[in-house]
């Protein structure tokens, strides 16, 4: 019988109307790299946040060692051994490397209890060495690299002797010879028998680390491979192979003329000889995984970031902008990615977010007209079927759907004709899904441009005429709507 | 005042039968009234009313600025280190050898407060400092001036147009008192109706989304932190004139208790939220609560205990009223 690590039986985690665990299992063994994929919401966040003691399961047991375990808090799951190092590091950053390692248990000298400095950057130097990088223990965490801070985590959870270890995306913010530099230590790792879970979306990676892989898709196991027997297409297909629900309005609408042309956008390090072009009635999506620098186009053509060079073109007129007001002018419109950090004033009503990107054509001089408002206000809550008590009730009182509308119904109150839509349905209900839908598409059949960008695939080849893929700052293909697939989408998007 | 109070719980509109927090500040305000012209004969005497309501001038006037910077999510503290070191700066050009005529001093000292306010919003919108340490900065700066300026003695002045700023009547109505209700007349307006006042709100509730939405949050917060440090010159001037002297001690504290009076009247310290008229009404039950105490026999150390008491007390009626919402 093969000796496990960890094993985790029929786990079920149940959220208000949701079940994001269904029977899940899941097992490590002693030096194997165990890699974990599924689209975003499949669950796999899920599970590790129950294995690190973040959530307590409702159903299902896990095994250490053979050992059967109740993991209430992540205090309980690290003296089990269990180490997670999540995609957003928590290093101390004021703090210098060997503090970080050391953190909680700093060697004291004998008297007064000061930290004894000398021992502590020794043992630093040794659990460094042992992991084969080379960090000086007394530099400050903060002028490091994001992967010598992954490091850091990783020597520190060394340090503490976890047997298991949790990689939430690790590469993702990473280059190529930092992720060669992470790979090595993995392997070194795998060595001491340590079982490492690798969280990624890249498949390249998985394949080349991995030994076993697992995959989850709607908070359920779809099921484990080993990596070696298994090929990408398979695994595509096993994160995927979901129904499309007939919930897409989508139209055909002939194309016109250009309205917004971008030509070699350079960001340096971020974003790498960007063109592309919409035309009025067309649906352009961005596709790409985190931090492939789909938000970065779209925050530069509205004027919110800097880009070095490359042109924007309206109308086939060169144009600068640099600030949001000024994409304002040029009839853009911009939807967030968050629509509670970015787009909505939560503590004012439905009919002031309708207005706010409009404040200045509310009437004449220097007063608003509030008369003029509340008639926009309402045409807007009614066009876009917006569900509110009144165009005066407080934002912050309507559910996240409803307010996903205003914030849309924001950009066609300034009279926008290129919209960029960032995660146009994101955490709403299917009912608010299909209003946006409809209106995304009354808006190009009334000759408006769209740039969408969408984490959904479902949403994204149903409602896109045209894909981009972005990775890693470049376009890496290019669909039409019927070429694409999502087997081709993900393919290019993990090159 | 009760119909005032009435018309802001119909404008709020839709609640039914809730009254708005204004409307019960402004109740609690005329039941303090009646309470202490029933408790004091003296309270409602042509002398006692006239002192107040110019008391409540002086503070009213910065504190209805002070709202617009509160809403839009900022503070400003300089204002008293502004107030006292105006009333220096006018009390000494008067003593000049050579002093200029009244009309350029008092415009002299409308544009320190320009620049004490203008400074304090370059300061805030193009070296991105936090508010509170940049007019904490400011606050200790103008203070410290005054001393510098007056070598830590109290000025007289005994002129009669700035007297007038601080002493004056039109129609038996207190010139300070005027001022206010221009003062606020305009800062309703300008909250309620203009574009300027919308901006102000966005940027208080949402910075982010506001800067997106293609609103120059700079501009605006600069024109706001500016017109904070007018205010203050303006109530620096009929201090002055009040007193008749010009000494670096003018306004000890009054930051505080201004403040204290927005966030009365329901201002949120985080911004977004807050109305001139809830301000309005902070600033007349604070006044009536120090004049009213007195009249009935308590000392000013008491009476600031009350204020502290009301204070965290109202506040947390606010927070009540809020989780109730929704």
């Amino acid at each position: 019988m093969v000796e496990r690590l960890l094993e985790m039986r029929g786990i079920s985690k149940r959220f208000p109307g949701v079940l994001a665990l269904d029977s899940v299992g899941f097992d490590l063994r002693p030096g194997e790299v165990h890699g974990m994929l599924g689209e975003n919401g499949a669950g796999k966040s899920t599970l590790i946040k129950v294995l690190a003691g973040d959530y307590s399961k409702d159903e299902g047991e896990i095994l250490i060692g053979g050992e059967k375990v109740e993991l209430k808090s992540p205090s309980d799951s690290q003296s089990r051994g269990i180490s997670v190092i999540y995609q957003e590091l928590n290093t101390l950053d004021t703090l210098s490397v060997a503090e970080n390692i050391f953190v909680g248990n700093l060697p004291k000298r004998k008297g007064l209890g000061t930290v004894d400095w000398k021992t502590l950057n020794r043992n630093a130097r040794t659990v460094l060495q042992r992991m084969l990088v080379d960090i000086n223990p007394r530099k400050i965490v903060g002028d490091l690299t994001v992967h010598e801070k992954q490091i850091i985590e990783i020597a520190k959870a060394i340090y503490k002797d976890a047997r298991i270890l949790v990689m939430d995306e690790p590469t993702a913010a990473l280059g190529e010879k930092d992720t060669a530099s992470l790979f090595n230590i993995i392997r070194s790792l795998k060595l001491q028998g340590v079982g490492v879970i690798y969280i990624s979306h890249r498949l390249k990676e998985i394949f080349e680390i991995t030994d076993r892989v697992t995959v989850l898709r709607d908070g359920k196991l779809i099921g484990t491979e080993n990596t070696k027997e298994t090929d990408r297409e398979r695994l595509i297909t096993m994160m995927v192979g979901r129904e499309l629900k007939d919930m897409y309005p989508k139209r055909e609408v002939p194309s016109g003329k250009t309205l917004i042309e971008v030509r070699n956008l350079n960001i340096k390090g971020i974003l790498e000889d960007i063109s592309f072009q919409v035309r009025a009635g067309e649906i352009v999506g961005l596709f790409g995984l985190l931090g492939s620098g789909r938000q970065n186009i779209v925050r530069a053509l509205y004027g919110i970031d800097e880009f070095q060079s490359g042109k924007i073109l309206i109308d086939g007129k060169p144009v600068i902008i640099d600030t949001p007001s000024k994409a304002l002018k040029r009839r853009m419109g911009f939807m967030p990615i968050d629509r509670k950090l970015e787009g909505l004033a939560l503590t004012l009503t439905v009919s002031n977010n309708i207005t706010m990107a409009n404040v200045d054509n509310l009437g004449q001089g220097y007063f608003i007209d509030r008369q003029f408002e509340k008639e926009h206000a309402r045409k807007w809550v009614k066009d876009v079927n917006i569900k509110t008590p009144s165009i005066d009730t407080d934002v912050n009182s309507l559910s996240g759907g409803n307010q996903q509308k205003i914030v849309l119904a924001k950009l066609l109150e300034t009279g926008a004709r290129i919209f960029i839509m960032n995660e146009p349905t994101r955490g709403i209900d299917v009912g608010a899904k299909v209003d946006i839908y409809q209106m995304m598409e009354r808006l190009s059949e009334e000759g408006a441009g769209i740039i969408m960008i969408s984490s959904e695939l479902p949403e994204m080849l149903a409602m896109a005429d045209r894909i981009l893929v972005i990775s890693k700052g470049r376009i890496t293909a290019e669909y039409s709507r019927k070429e694409a697939t999502q087997e081709k989408l993900l393919h290019a998007a993990t090159v | 005042m009760a119909k005032t109070a009435e018309t802001v719980a119909e404008q709020r509109g839709g609640k039914k039968f809730r009254l708005s927090s204004t409307a019960i500040l402004f109740l609690f305000f005329v039941v303090m009234v009646a309470a202490f012209a029933a408790l004091s004969r003296d309270f409602y005497s042509i002398y006692n009313v006239t002192s107040m309501l110019t008391n409540i001038a002086f503070s009213g006037i910065v504190a209805g600025t002070l709202t617009l910077v509160m809403i839009m999510g900022g503070l400003d503290i300089s204002i008293g280190g502004n107030i006292a070191l105006t009333s220096c700066l006018v009390a000494y050009i008067y003593n000049m050898e050579n002093a200029p005529a009244t009309g350029i001093i008092i415009l002299i000292a409308i544009a320190l407060g320009a620049t004490i306010g203008g400074f304090n919003g370059f300061v805030i919108t193009r070296l991105d400092l936090n508010p509170i340490i940049t007019t904490l900065g400011t606050m200790a700066i103008t203070r410290g001036m005054g001393y510098v300026l007056t070598k830590s003695r109290s000025i007289l002045i005994l002129e009669d147009v700035v007297g007038f700023i601080g002493r004056g009547t039109i129609a038996k109505l207190p010139f300070p008192l005027i001022l206010f209700i221009v003062v606020y007349t305009v800062l309703t307006f300008i909250m309620g109706r203009s574009k300027f006042g919308r901006k102000i709100y966005c940027i208080g509730a949402n910075q982010e989304a506001a800067k997106l939405s293609g609103i120059n949050i700079r501009k605006v917060k600069f024109i706001t932190y500016l017109v904070s440090g007018i205010a203050a010159s303006i109530s620096g001037l009929i201090l002055t004139g009040q007193s008749a002297v010009g000494m670096p001690q003018h306004a000890t504290g009054s930051e505080l208790d201004v403040i204290t009076a927005v966030l009365l009247g329901g201002t949120s310290l985080a911004g977004g939220k807050g109305s001139v008229l809830g301000t309005l009404a902070g600033v007349l039950i604070l006044g009536v609560l120090y004049n009213g105490f007195t009249m009935i026999g308590f000392r000013y150390v008491h009476i600031r205990v009350f204020q502290g008491v009301i204070l965290i007390l109202v506040v947390s009626l606010y927070e009540v009223r809020e989780k109730k919402k929704y």
